[in-house]
C-alpha cells in the first residue's frame, strides 16, 4: 500500500499541509482539525509534519468495542462516524498520539489518507510529503536525535 | 473430527476470541459460545443512556453475525459447573457442552455497598445492558441522581446523567475521588472541575442505609446530612464471575492465573480478561486488570492459540480514559508506583496536569489531565502510552521531561519510538478490520 513519507529536512514550516488536511477532512481550514501536524525542533529552528503511521496492529481499529474503525479501499485505518460513539479508547490505546477527539461531533477522527489522493501531499510546495508505495516507517526520529540540542542543553 | 472450542461468556475477550479463531485457524472448527446475555459492548453504555445511540448499537454481533461466524450459541444461559477432567460444561438449565478446548470468559458483576436498603426500589446499578435500561427509565429532567461511588465507572456515565437535564450529587466513603484511577492532586483538580460544573460532591461520606419514601429515596448518612434522591446509583466496584468455577481444579488467586500464552493451570482452559491474572506488562508480574484494552488483547490471544499458533502474550497495560465535563482524565501503567522516580506539573491558566513515573530513564507510569478541546490534551494522551508501553530509554529526555512535564512530543519522537513501535503486533501479524471475520461457506 502507499503510504505519507515524510522528508523532515525539506519542510519549511509554512502550515499548508495542516490547512489542506483540515479543509479536506472536515471543509474548513482550521489547522485546529488537521490530523497532520507541524512540529517545530530546535526552538523553531526547523519544523517536521507528523501524522498516523497506518500501523500494521492498528491499536486504534483493535481497541474500539463498537467495530467503529475500519481498513478503507486504500488500506488506511478510517473511523466510521456513524458508529463511533466517543468513547475515546481508541485515542489511549493510539500509542504514536495521532487518533483526534472532535468534542464538537463527539466522534473521534484520523489520517484515512483521504481515500488515496492525501491533501496533504498535494499541498506541499516542497514535496516534504509525499504519497509512496513504500514500507511505514520512522521518518522523523533519526532527524529530530539529530536537533535536539539547544532543547535538551538549555542553549537558544 | 474438527476441534471444539467453547466459549464461556460473550464480553470483549470472548467475541474477540471467536473472531480471531476464525482468522487464525487452518481448518474450520466447531465453535460454542455460552453467554448469560447476548454480546454487547459495555464500554458504549453510557451513550446509549443519554441516547446519543440506540440499543442496538451496543450489541457486538447479532444472531445472525454469530450464525455467518459459524458459532453454535446458547445465549440467556449461565454455566454452572465446568469437569476439566470430562472436559464438559453444565449450564443452568442441565445442558452439557463437550470440548475441547475451553475459554472462561466470564467477566465481572457490580457489587453493591453492603447496606439496608441497597436491593431496594430505585436503586441501581449500571454494569450490564438490563441494568442500563433500569436506569434509563428513571431518570427525567430535573431528577436528582445520587451516585453512591466515585471511581472509573460511575465516571463514565457521569455526562451522560448531567446530559439528560438530571441533578448529580455523588457520594464517596474515601477521602477522595477516582481513588484507583488517579494521584491525589489530579482526583482535588477534577473535584474542583467538576463542583465548578454544578455536580455536588462529598467525599468521606459513609452511607448507612437506604430508605423508600414512596417514589423517592432517602440516604441516610453517618454524618454531614441525609439525601433525598429520585434515582440511586450504586457503582461501588465489581467482583469477577469466578464462584461458579469452585471444583473445577483451575488454580484461582485475585483471578484465574494464567500462564504467557492464558493458559490455566489446566493445559486446555484458557482464561481472558476480568476473570484472569496475567502478566503486567510493566512490573511483569501477575495481576488482574479489569479493563476493555485487555480482554481484548487477551481475548485475541486466546483465540490465535486455541486455533493453534503459538502465540505469547507480553503482557497487559492499564491504560483508563474518562471525560467529564469536557475535561480529559487519564492515566497509564504503573501512576501509582511510590517507589518510581516522579515529576509532575500543573498549568495555571488551564485545567491541566501532567504527572511522569520512571524506573530508571523508562517511562513507567502517567497521569494526564487536561481540556478534551485542547489537541495536545489528545495527542500526548496517545504518546505517553506509547513511552509506557515501548519502555524505550529516554536518556538526556528523562531530565528535560522532569522539568518539561508537558513537552512530551519532542521527547517521543527524538527517542525514536516509533521505530520501537512500529514492529510490534499482538499476534505477529497485521490486524484484520472488524468487518474482515471469514464467514462460514
Amino acid at each position: 500500500m502507499s503510504v505519507l513519507r515524510i522528508h523532515p529536512e525539506k519542510c519549511t514550516g509554512c502550515l499548508r499541509c495542516e490547512l489542506a488536511c483540515s479543509y479536506m477532512q472536515t471543509g474548513d481550514f482550521q489547522p485546529a482539525k488537521s490530523v497532520i501536524r507541524v512540529s517545530p525542533f530546535e526552538g523553531h529552528t526547523s519544523y517536521a509534519p507528523y501524522t498516523c503511521t497506518q500501523c500494521a496492529e492498528g491499536w486504534c481499529m483493535t481497541a474500539c468495542p463498537v467495530g467503529a474503525i475500519t481498513i478503507n479501499a486504500v488500506g488506511a485505518k478510517d473511523v466510521l462516524d456513524d458508529r463511533c460513539v466517543g468513547c475515546k479508547l481508541c485515542t489511549i490505546a493510539c500509542p504514536y498520539g495521532t487518533m483526534f477527539y472532535d468534542p464538537a461531533t463527539r466522534k473521534a477522527f484520523k489520517c484515512n489518507l483521504c481515500g488515496g489522493a492525501p491533501a496533504c501531499a498535494e499541498a506541499c510546495p516542497t514535496a516534504a510529503i509525499t504519497y509512496e508505495d513504500v514500507t511505514t516507517e520512522d521518518w522523523l526520529g533519526d532527524f529530530a536525535r539529530e536537533r535536539t540540542e539547544r532543547v535538551l542543553t538549555g542553549v537558544q | 473430527m474438527a476441534a471444539r472450542h467453547l466459549i464461556i461468556g460473550g464480553g470483549t475477550a470472548g467475541m474477540n476470541a471467536i473472531r480471531t479463531i476464525r482468522e487464525e485457524e487452518s481448518e474450520r472448527s466447531a465453535i460454542t459460545l455460552v453467554s448469560a446475555e447476548n454480546p454487547y459492548s459495555r464500554m458504549v453504555l453510557p451513550y446509549y443512556l443519554d441516547r446519543s445511540i440506540a440499543e442496538s448499537h451496543v450489541f457486538t454481533a447479532t444472531g445472525k453475525v454469530l450464525a455467518d461466524w459459524g458459532v453454535t450459541t446458547h445465549l440467556g444461559k449461565r454455566a454452572t459447573t465446568l469437569d476439566t477432567k470430562a472436559n464438559v460444561c453444565t449450564l443452568e438449565d442441565g445442558t452439557t457442552v463437550a470440548y475441547d478446548d475451553c475459554l472462561i470468559a466470564t467477566g465481572s458483576s457490580a457489587v453493591r455497598a453492603p447496606v439496608p436498603g441497597a436491593d431496594g426500589p430505585g436503586v441501581h446499578s449500571f454494569w450490564t445492558l438490563d441494568q442500563a435500561r433500569g436506569v434509563i427509565a428513571q431518570i427525567q429532567p430535573g431528577s436528582h441522581v445520587v451516585m453512591v461511588g466515585a471511581g472509573f465507572i460511575a465516571f463514565t456515565i457521569l455526562n451522560s446523567i448531567l446530559a439528560l437535564g438530571a441533578k448529580l450529587t455523588i457520594v464517596e466513603v474515601a477521602p477522595r475521588i477516582l481513588p484507583r484511577m488517579i494521584d491525589d492532586i489530579g482526583a482535588q483538580l477534577v473535584e474542583a472541575w467538576l463542583k465548578k460544573h454544578g455536580v455536588a460532591i462529598r467525599t468521606g461520606a459513609k452511607l448507612t442505609r437506604i430508605d423508600d419514601l414512596k417514589r423517592r429515596r432517602r440516604l441516610k448518612m453517618a454524618a454531614g446530612g441525609d439525601l433525598v434522591a429520585d434515582v440511586v446509583i450504586m457503582a461501588t466496584g465489581i467482583r469477577t464471575n469466578l464462584d461458579w468455577l469452585k471444583g473445577a481444579g483451575v488454580t484461582i488467586k485475585q483471578g484465574i492465573v494464567v500462564d504467557d500464552h492464558l493458559r490455566s493451570s489446566v493445559p486446555n482452559v484458557y482464561a481472558a480478561g476480568d476473570v484472569a491474572e496475567g502478566r503486567d506488562l510493566i512490573s511483569q508480574a501477575n495481576a488482574v486488570h479489569a479493563i476493555e484494552p485487555t480482554a481484548q488483547e487477551h481475548g485475541r490471544v486466546v483465540g490465535a492459540n486455541m486455533a493453534g499458533k503459538d502465540i505469547r502474550y507480553r503482557g497487559s497495560l492499564i491504560i483508563n480514559i474518562v471525560e467529564v465535563c469536557h475535561l480529559d482524565v487519564a492515566s497509564f501503567g504503573a501512576w501509582d508506583d511510590a517507589q518510581a522516580e516522579a515529576a509532575s506539573g500543573v498549568k495555571a491558566d488551564r485545567p491541566a496536569y501532567r504527572k511522569l513515573l520512571w524506573r530508571g530513564d523508562r517511562l513507567t507510569g502517567a497521569i494526564i489531565l487536561g481540556p478534551s478541546s485542547d489537541i495536545w490534551t489528545t495527542n500526548d494522551v496517545g504518546m505517553l502510552k506509547g513511552l509506557v508501553q515501548s519502555g524505550v530509554s529516554l536518556g538526556r529526555w528523562k531530565a528535560h521531561l522532569k522539568k518539561n512535564p508537558f513537552d512530551v512530543k519532542p521527547a517521543f519522537i527524538a527517542t525514536k519510538t516509533t521505530s520501537a513501535l512500529l514492529p510490534v503486533t499482538i499476534l505477529g501479524r497485521p490486524s484484520k478490520a472488524p468487518g474482515e471475520t471469514p464467514v462460514a461457506v
